[in-house]
């Protein structure tokens, strides 16, 4: 069954065809919610929360769009009211990676950092960064995510990667102090 | 150069490194570039961290969470069939209103299958929602009872 096939049919209030979309897209969108919120509990009350609303408005849905990029927004705002709900400010204080999972050849303590710094970032930023580089989305596709113009992602990215960079310096990130040294 | 040339340059070399191609062109970017140590030094910076970005991926989840949701579906079917009621309703009065303001011109005899227009489309209005007007509900209860 595919997207489209299982959203008709959702509509017709068959329930369980809403199974195949929950599963084929809960893995993704707990993913974006961590990042989101900073941590995994609270993202997955966000997607549960998501895809209920999700449910209800799917006669809304245009069928010829793609499903996830509609659902990113309902699932976008419903991380940003419980971010606003749960005002967490503070660092998670568990030493799991909730947002990263690092590649070959990344060095975990580098891996912890990057999370941290993340998680430092304004909630916007975090977004922003993760969604261009975890998941390689365009300029187009980031101005259309979230409904803001191509420039404004060009600028805002802009912003968000120098916090980024500034908070790995701050934490002492060695890769800076290499490269000084290479270009010395 | 000041400071927002070199935010400009930067911003303008990072997009371009993302495909994006902004207002200043490459070689307004090369020019600057080229005798700009201050934002050769950034853009390195920027690019170790874009660097160190990508060469992770999204922790991926492995909970299936359709055990959490499907219980709160048959509510929020309710609740979206319950949304959509109002529109037959919403097409009624409109018929209703304009019938009578029809029904107001001076001079006309409209006849008969005009007089009973109103009868039948609420007939109409009830066969579609599938709903007997007439049927008592006995599994309603006051509150207390």
């Amino acid at each position: 069954m595919d997207d489209k096939e299982a959203i008709e049919k959702c509509r017709t209030g068959d329930t369980e065809a809403f199974r195949h979309l929950v599963q084929h897209y809960q893995s993704e969108a707990i993913g974006h919610a961590s990042a989101i919120l900073g941590n995994r509990e609270d993202a997955m009350d966000a997607v549960q929360e998501a895809f209920i609303d999700a449910f209800q408005s799917l006669d809304q849905f245009d069928l010829n769009r793609s499903f996830y990029p509609w659902f990113y927004v309902i699932l976008r705002n419903r991380c940003y009211k419980l971010a606003q709900v749960r005002r967490r400010g503070e660092l998670s204080s568990s030493d799991d990676m909730e947002i990263l999972a690092a590649g070959p050849g990344v060095r975990p303590e580098e891996s912890m950092l990057l999370e941290r710094c993340l998680l430092e970032l304004p909630v916007q930023d975090r977004e922003l960064i993760t969604l261009r580089h975890l998941d390689g989305l365009s300029y187009q596709e980031l101005s259309e995510r979230l409904a803001v113009p191509q420039g404004t992602i060009m600028s805002r990215l802009y912003h968000a990667r120098r916090k980024l960079r500034d908070k790995l310096a701050r934490h002492s990130f060695t890769g800076f102090a290499r490269l000084t040294y290479e270009q010395n | 150069m000041s400071k927002i040339d070199c935010e400009t340059i930067c911003m303008s070399a990072m997009a371009r490194a993302d495909g994006y191609v902004s207002e200043v062109s490459a070689e307004q970017i090369d020019a600057h570039l080229a005798d700009c140590e201050t934002c050769l030094k950034d853009l390195a910076e920027l690019r170790t961290t874009i660097n160190l970005l990508e060469a992770h991926q999204r922790q991926q989840s492995t909970e299936d969470i359709w055990g959490r949701i499907a219980p709160s579906l048959p509510d929020a079917l309710t609740t979206r069939t319950r949304t959509k009621a109002w529109y037959p309703f919403l097409a009624l009065s409109i018929v209703l209103i304009t019938h009578r303001l029809i029904g107001l011109i001076p001079d006309g005899d409209p006849g008969v299958l005009f007089k009973l227009a109103p009868v039948l489309f609420v007939i109409a209005v009830f066969i579609y929602l599938r709903e007997n007007p007439f049927k008592i509900n006995v599994a309603l209860r006051l509150e207390g009872e």
